[in-house]
């Protein structure tokens, strides 16, 4: 690597000031300082001058992160900025969709309150996120993790994606998703022939729990299910029975009844 | 605590101490590092998760730096002379060495921009040779002259300083 013998470079002195220096040539470079005094304080002035201006800004950094910086905050107006849920009104409004005649409900239950929330923002949040090319996601696959606290924290209920590879459906990102009963998560996946398929999961304290229905949403198909104050849906252009078994899948993961 | 975004969020303090340093106004100084937050959250998803995030942040901050720069220049009105370095300013001590410190600050400002960044990035935030030479897109070699240029000339003005008021200097 460094001949120990070679004669001192310049580099070398400030590699030593800045504790860069291979320790091989430590003993050196000392040596060649207690030879060469004018050197020695020519490299001491410069180590005072590294500590002078550390005493100077290194304050700043143990100050108290102003609110505007704070990265939760950035994080929101990125993500309120987008406005989703004023895009997916426009979406749906387009395609005649608007209200709740739009879409039926499968399942032997009476369509509650919760649940008409809960399918409209899951298709709506579906529909326009799955047809952003640009940007369907707003953290990728390889953040998995991360996404996963900050839904969690702002869903104040632990959740990650559920695991659909088995069944041909890679987990692509996700994001949070904005409703009129506060944050969601969305998580997307990519399946066979380009299938896009997304788990749209909302708290909804209040709600009691319903067994999996089916919503038929004249472009697309859903599945959703109200668990232990939380709600779920899986939605995908997908024929219903499929979907019914994903939906039970993911439900599985979920540690609801299968 | 792992993940990107905890990790951006730890290199918070020394982008906001290096902004400090680079910008004389702590203000402007947190209007850089706030854009520079921006860029990141935008520009996540292409990143890699086992990168460097520290470096990544630098690099992104220096750019928005140089194009401010860039911008500030194609402005008709210079920028005022002698503005005071809050940054440092609030920080410094009362006696004499208050003196040795404005004079160290206002040569610092005094160097070319290109060494003050390798000086702030290497001195100060303790980024290597080879990560300073990564955040600002240049060669190694061209760190470390511009390391020994700044590193000197800034030398040579602080001790010009002191023996322009030899009353003051301090007696160990």
């Amino acid at each position: 690597m460094s001949d120990p013998g070679r004669p001192i470079a310049e580099e070398e002195l400030h590699a030593y000031v800045d504790g860069q220096l291979d320790a091989d040539r430590q003993p050196t470079v000392l040596r060649y300082l207690q030879d060469h005094p004018d050197v020695a304080r020519q490299v001491a002035a410069w180590n005072a001058q590294r500590d002078a201006l550390r005493a100077a800004f290194g304050p700043v950094a143990a100050e108290p992160i102003p609110p505007r910086l704070g990265l939760e905050r950035l994080v929101q107006a990125r993500l309120s900025r987008r406005l989703p849920w004023r895009a997916a009104a426009a979406v749906l409004l387009s395609f005649g969709l608007g209200g709740a005649s739009g879409w039926f409900l499968h399942g032997g239950q009476e369509p509650t309150a919760a649940l008409t929330l809960l399918a409209q923002q899951a298709v709506a949040n579906h529909v326009v996120y799955t047809a952003d090319l640009r940007r369907p996601t707003e953290l990728g696959a390889l953040q998995r993790d991360d996404l996963s606290r900050w839904v969690s924290n702002r869903l104040n209920h632990k959740v990650a994606p559920p695991d659909l590879s088995a069944d041909g459906f890679n987990y692509i990102g996700g994001r949070l998703a904005a409703t009129p009963d506060g944050p969601a998560g969305l998580f997307m996946y990519d399946g066979p022939q380009g299938v896009r398929l997304t788990v749209f999961v909302l708290p909804l304290r209040a709600a009691a729990s319903l067994p999996i229905q089916h919503i038929d949403f004249a472009h697309v198909d859903g599945c959703a299910w109200i668990d232990k104050g939380v709600g779920y849906t899986v939605v995908a252009k997908l024929p219903p029975p499929e979907l019914r078994r994903l939906a039970e899948i993911v439900r599985g993961q979920y540690g609801g009844a299968g | 605590m792992s993940g990107t975004l905890t990790r951006i969020e730890a290199c918070i303090p020394a982008l906001r101490r290096y902004a400090a340093a680079l910008l004389r106004n702590r203000e402007d100084a947190d209007d850089l590092v706030h854009d520079c937050l921006e860029r990141a959250l935008a520009k996540l998803h292409t990143r890699r998760d086992d990168a460097d995030v520290r470096a990544w942040l630098f690099a992104i901050m220096h750019n928005l730096f140089v194009s401010q720069l860039r911008r500030a220049k194609a402005r008709p009105a210079g920028e005022p002379l002698n503005e005071t370095h809050e940054a440092a300013m609030s920080m410094r001590p009362e006696q004499e060495s208050g003196l040795q410190w404005r004079d160290l600050i206002r040569g610092l400002n005094a160097l070319p921009v290109e060494q003050r960044t390798v000086i702030l990035l290497v001195s100060v935030e303790d980024l290597s040779y080879a990560e300073t030479a990564n955040v600002l897109g240049i060669p190694v070699g061209t760190v470390m002259s511009r390391l020994a240029r700044g590193r000197e000339r800034l030398r040579q003005m602080t001790e010009e300083g002191d023996e322009a008021r030899p009353a003051l200097r301090r007696v160990k």
